[in-house]
């Protein structure tokens, strides 16, 4: 049934449209969601004096200063490729090992499938810093304090109840008789995984990915923690640099800037794809 | 199962690979899942067993890291009883469940109006998604860097535009951190800042994957919008709505970067979450038996929590099919 009028993509939006009211309200939103963030990433273009202003200097002259003494002064792309190296092989390895995880999860009912399921995501609920202590005591032993492989391996362990849950759900969206008979026509289950079930979930991988990577480069508490020199990634190093006994605002915002800017470029780029993954996943259960 | 064992081993057989494969292959329907499960499980309890009965095991001696002199001494349930009677660790789970509480339910109604104005499609208003997106996608650590820039009294824009209109107005500054209720309200509102992007995007898928059919009855119907929303929207929405509040109310149970960035649970200790009780207890004053036993503590009430979620959600979810 169409109706007349005018036509509507959404079934849930309201039938009178008065729109004016609508835009300055999500106009307003927007505007405190960015201000305080474009706020930040001005003031780490300003130089020392400007960003030490009482009063909010929305116009100034560029500088570079505090991305000069970050980058050149204190070496701060060390650990911008130390999070770049991080986040990417976590995330390779939990999509990878996870995958096959969450297809058994959804495939195969076997005895006791829903405990292992909630007791995958259990090892997610344990507040970050109530198992610091005893990973701590583990790396030292293990010698993996202060070491890129160290970090891999824990995140690859923290992401992977998420990827297992979210993967699940969307393995459950995929009909069975695709790959039964890919198998009747011959092909090994590992050939009929590979050739039609993996295609088929690759946009749903694609969002799984990026979400793990955005938790992954953004993880604060263990990084602190777990790395002094060799493999501190972005976040200790932030922290480190941008509060201090004298805090100098316009080094924080050019910290902002360096973490932030790969994912806002991120999400710019892939919008899309993860807002429909993220839908397909979570809702779907 | 619509296709016989045979038709599946017969391949594979060919291959040669008939030992190895017909035991722990995908012909076994008993013991495959367990093999393509097998590389995750074991990487979850390495490092998540681990730790977890490591606690078990701290938790029941007395151990202080900063005097590893000290003698190691078997004490029992003496640490979780001394929680018990601790005031400070009810004070913590009180200001743990009021944050969370107030933080979820201000964001669920902020997120729900917005995904609901947002099924209006208006021109430019998939531009406007990415604004509204921004503090969802900032690290938490850089989130509450930013408020504490903001707040921060003589620099941040907070402290100068609000505490302007205020000092006009004749009530002087406001005390964003510096008064014990204002500055919990203010952690609430950055933790509302940051999270209701994320409720706006769940329940924007829900609305998504409503049927149309509904609500073309209540039209002919004649129902009002209001009355559509309550009997018709806010029903089917419930799956998507208890996801999205069962995530939210887990991490909020444990916001870390937020608090301890911008008040370090003060002044005094009016923001003192359990999580941040924890972190002083462990990695300043070095108790790590006492920490380990409110760690333990804290899991035990994020399982019940979750487990109680997932009970209601199921039943809920079933009656609604």
């Amino acid at each position: 049934m169409k109706k007349p009028t005018y036509s509507i993509e959404s079934p849930a939006a309201p039938l009178v449209q008065r729109n004016w009211w609508v835009y300055v309200v999500l106009t307003l939103v927007c505007l405190v969601n960015f201000v305080p963030y474009l706020w930040v990433v001005m003031t780490g273009f300003m130089d020392g004096a400007s960003a030490s202003s009482a009063t909010p200097a929305w116009f100034f002259t560029p500088s570079l200063e505090a991305f000069h003494y970050l980058i050149v002064e204190k070496g701060i792309m060390k650990n911008f490729f130390n999070s770049v190296i991080v986040s990417l092989a976590s995330t390779f390895f939990s999509v990878t090992i996870g995958m096959f995880c969450a297809y058994a999860l959804a495939r195969y009912d076997f005895t006791g499938r829903d405990d292992v399921s909630f007791w995958v995501l259990t090892n997610r609920m344990m507040p970050p810093v109530a198992v610091l202590i005893p990973i701590f005591v583990t790396f030292q032993t293990a010698g993996l304090l202060d070491t890129l492989v160290g970090l891999v391996i824990l995140y690859t362990a923290m992401q992977l109840p998420f990827v297992v849950w979210m993967l699940t759900g969307y393995f459950r969206d995929i009909p069975r008789r695709y790959e039964e008979s890919a198998m009747v026509d011959g092909d090994t289950w590992f050939a009929a995984f590979r050739k039609v079930t993996l295609p088929l979930m690759m946009p749903s991988i694609t969002a799984t990915s990026i979400f793990v990577m955005i938790l992954s480069w953004n993880e604060f508490a263990f990084a602190t923690f777990l790395t002094s020199t060799q493999a501190k990634t972005m976040p200790p190093a932030i922290m480190a640099y941008s509060i201090g006994a004298d805090i100098r605002w316009n080094v924080l915002g050019a910290a902002v800037v360096l973490i932030t800017a790969p994912l806002i470029l991120f999400v710019l780029l892939l919008q899309r794809q993860l807002i429909s993954g993220l839908s397909q996943g979570t809702v779907r259960k | 199962m619509s296709i016989s064992e045979r038709t599946i081993t017969a391949p594979s057989m060919a291959l040669g690979q008939r030992g190895i494969l017909s035991r722990f292959g995908p012909s076994n329907r008993a013991v495959f899942p367990w093999v393509l499960m097998a590389p995750t499980l074991i990487i979850l309890f390495a490092i998540g067993i681990y730790p977890f009965l490591y606690s078990l095991y701290i938790a029941s001696h007395n151990v202080i890291l900063s005097k590893p002199y000290l003698p190691r001494i078997f004490v029992g349930l003496y640490q979780y009883q001394a929680l018990i009677q601790d005031p400070e660790f009810w004070h913590a789970l009180r200001k743990t469940l009021i944050f969370t509480v107030q933080a979820v339910f201000i964001e669920f109604w902020l997120g729900l109006g917005l995904a609901l104005l947002f099924q209006r499609q208006l021109t430019g208003i998939a531009f406007m998604r990415v604004f509204i997106l921004i503090p969802m996608i900032l690290p938490p650590l850089v989130a509450a860097l930013i408020w504490r820039y903001m707040f921060y009294p003589g620099a941040g824009l907070m402290t100068y535009y609000v505490g302007g209109i205020t000092r006009a107005l004749g009530f002087g500054e406001i005390p964003f951190l510096s008064d014990p209720t204002v500055a919990f309200q203010t952690l609430v509102f950055v933790d509302v800042w940051e999270w209701t992007p994320f409720m706006f995007l769940m329940l924007s898928a829900g609305l998504a994957s409503i049927p149309r059919q509904p609500y073309e009855a209540a039209e002919i119907d004649g129902a009002g919008s209001w009355r559509v929303f309550w009997t018709i929207t806010m029903p089917l929405l419930r799956p998507a709505i208890l996801i999205a509040v069962i995530i939210r109310t887990m991490d909020a149970f444990r916001t870390y970067e937020l608090i301890v960035i911008m008040t370090r649970g003060g002044p005094g200790n009016a923001t003192t979450t359990l999580n941040v009780f924890l972190t002083k207890t462990g990695l300043e004053f070095f108790d790590a038996s006492k920490a380990a036993a409110l760690s333990l503590i804290m899991m035990m009430i994020i399982i019940v929590m979750s487990f109680v979620f997932i009970r209601v959600f199921r039943s809920k979810t079933e009656v609604a099919e």
